[in-house]
């Protein structure tokens, strides 16, 4: 299989208007005189404004594009724009082959008509002869679930069966590209990864992937690249570098925050050694050395550490030390406390953040949180999911 | 009511048309046209009735069907020549009533009727080109659905459906040809209910613009040629920014 080029997106910019704009023939006349005065398409006027700017990217046979952002960044345009729903202001683009699509989670149905019906008009859509789709129909709604609706109208289905079947159709119209937005967030969790199990398969066969989602986890799962969007690419690269970037941007504004009643202020993540932890081999040690500062006399308080994977929010670890164990049974205002914290990262691959929470046991209240505390990535090539390193060892003999 | 959609709006048009005449005959105006067989006007009502389906349904195709057109690539004129296309299977339906029915309403059955083909043909094609246009229109601006309710509410007293041009005055008369539709309208009437060669012109006894003028009918072809490309073009043009606007 040779690795050409399937989707191409060259210094693409697309202009939306802001606002209701004219929309009817009452209004044309007074914006007659106004569009004699209309910028040219590489300028924005008074309403106007970039939907994307300059976004350029490649994505090869056999291999898949994960795009983030915040909402409103731009993905569900770039994707309206590979499948030709809308056209760009400016600059190129091209796809090679049959595109399957699934856009803005309802795919393109018609209402009125079944869900049998919608599936033969897809495919004639997608140029597919209908003999071929006849012969994957029941593939298609055994893949969906959806046998039992298969001859109601689309309109009645629940938003997670719309979403069913139209992945479903996406993926079996043999796609070269096959472009998804979304699918995951309506789908429950055994349909989720059907699809991502579908879509690795196809990843495997050959098939240029685009994937748009929220769910980082999945986007690191199946994606071998990822490209943060927020207007312009804010970051491209290897996925599990991109997400982690996107997150500490996303998470950034909460790293200052604190309660009245205390402050609380780390330094750098690091290694044994000092040097910074960012990137991390499971069993690693790494040190991190807090201050805090409390505004009144406290007794009883204690220090928390929770360790989040970052991708999906997962705590793997989340345990309080009480400050009486260092002999200070109350903390008492003017006096800087520090405290050195010291843990083997037994992890296996993923991004992920250290939340500190200073807690007053008594009351059971926070006094401050910090978070994210430090971000870092574990990296290593043994496994295939999973979170915690058990040091896992194989000893054998033949005999 | 399934097919019987397809012939209630003519049979609507034929009456109102059979009690305007009647009127008119009682009133003595008009006596040139109240002996004429019924085949003529119940194929302009049928004629009208295609047109008026068209338009309406049409011009509403794009934004009724927005689902499809944000979300999926595909030419956007399939959906208003859909509509169009679903208008004339109804009027095939209402076309062959009107052909079983033929012997009473007194058609003339002669080989001036091959004239129907290119009559029909031109219909399709003024109603398509308007139908792409102002299904494109629409979107933009969305008070043109108002506009074409008006306008053939009022566009039936601006063409010859309920009444014949040799019941009109000079003046009127003159007026109708400027109507693209009067050729196709008035070539149904002559060729069915009076069996007349339409490539012959027919004079009116007291003078002023003609009963008849194959050269209208060429006109009006011309004139239908150029609304369909004019209007493919406009489609063509603004079809990118359908899925943004809708």
């Amino acid at each position: 299989m040779t690795d050409e080029c399937r989707v191409r997106f060259d210094g693409v910019w697309k202009k939306f208007r802001k606002g209701s704009g004219y929309d009817s023939l009452r209004d044309l006349i007074p914006s007659l005189v106004k569009s004699t005065i209309r910028p040219k398409p590489s300028e924005l006027g008074v309403n106007d404004f970039w939907a994307l700017r300059d976004v350029s990217f490649e994505v090869g046979t056999g291999h898949a594009l994960g795009i983030i952002g915040r909402n409103g960044a731009g993905k569900s345009t770039t994707l309206k724009i590979l499948t030709k729903v809308l056209a760009p202001t400016l600059g190129h683009y091209s796809t090679k082959g049959r595109v399957g699509s699934l856009i803005e989670v309802a795919a393109g149905f018609h209402p009125d008509l079944t869900g049998r019906e919608n599936v033969f008009l897809q495919a004639a859509i997608l140029g597919l002869p209908k003999s071929k789709v006849e012969s994957a129909f029941d593939a298609i709604v055994d893949f969906a679930g959806v046998e039992a609706f298969i001859d109601t109208p689309v309109k009645r289905y629940s938003s997670g069966m719309n979403a069913r079947l139209g992945f479903s159709i996406a993926a079996h119209m043999d796609p070269d590209v096959l472009i998804i937005d979304e699918v995951l967030s309506v789908g429950d969790g055994a349909f989720q990864a059907k699809c991502i199990e579908r879509m690795r398969a196809f990843k495997a066969a050959g098939v240029a992937i685009v994937f748009v989602s929220h769910n980082m986890q999945a986007i690191s799962d199946l994606c071998d690249t990822a490209i943060h969007l927020d207007g312009e690419v804010i970051c491209e690269g290897p996925a599990g570098e991109v997400i982690g970037a996107f997150l500490t941007s996303m998470e950034g504004s909460a790293q200052t925050a604190t309660g009245n009643l205390a402050s609380l202020s780390v330094e750098a993540l690091a290694l044994e050694d000092g040097s910074p932890a960012r990137v991390v081999t499971p069993g690693q040690v790494l040190t991190q050395r807090l201050s805090f500062t409390t505004a009144e006399a406290l007794a009883d308080c204690s220090l928390s550490l929770v360790v989040i994977r970052s991708t999906d929010g997962l705590a793997v670890h989340d345990s309080s030390f009480q400050m009486n164990e260092l002999g200070w049974d109350s903390l008492r205002p003017g006096i800087t406390y520090h405290v050195t914290a010291k843990l083997a990262a037994h992890l296996l691959r993923g991004q992920y953040h250290f939340q500190w929470h200073l807690i007053h046991s008594p009351t059971n209240r926070w006094l401050a949180v910090l978070n994210p505390a430090a971000m870092f990535r574990v990296d290593e090539y043994r496994s295939y999911g999973g979170v915690v390193d058990l040091e896992l060892a194989i000893t054998g003999q033949a005999e | 009511m399934g097919f019987l959609w397809a012939l209630l709006m003519p049979c609507l048009v034929l009456g109102a048309s059979l009690l305007v005449r009647a009127l008119i005959s009682r009133g003595g105006v008009d006596p040139a046209s109240s002996g004429e067989a019924l085949a003529g006007p119940a194929l302009k009502a049928w004629a009208w009735a295609f047109v008026v389906g068209s338009l309406n349904f049409s011009t509403t195709s794009l934004l009724n069907n927005i689902n499809l057109v944000s979300k999926i690539y595909f030419p956007r004129e399939v959906l208003p020549l859909a509509a169009v296309g679903a208008q004339i299977v109804d009027s095939l339906v209402g076309l062959a009533f009107i052909i079983c029915l033929a012997p009473l309403l007194g058609m003339h059955w002669t080989l001036n009727l091959l004239w129907l083909f290119p009559l029909i043909g031109l219909l399709v094609l003024l109603t398509s080109g308007l139908s792409l246009f102002l299904s494109a229109a629409n979107v933009f601006y969305r008070d043109v659905k108002y506009l074409v309710q008006v306008a053939v509410t009022f566009g039936i007293f601006a063409t010859p459906v309920l009444f014949g041009l040799d019941s009109l005055g000079p003046t009127a008369r003159r007026l109708m040809w400027l109507n693209p539709l009067t050729p196709v309208l008035e070539g149904l009437r002559l060729v069915t209910s009076h069996g007349s060669n339409l490539a012959y012109t027919v004079a009116a006894p007291a003078g002023g613009a003609p009963y008849w003028t194959p050269w209208a009918l060429l006109g009006s072809a011309v004139f239908g040629v150029i609304v369909l490309a004019g209007s493919e073009r406009y489609f063509r043009a603004h079809s990118d920014r359908f899925a943004e606007l809708a």
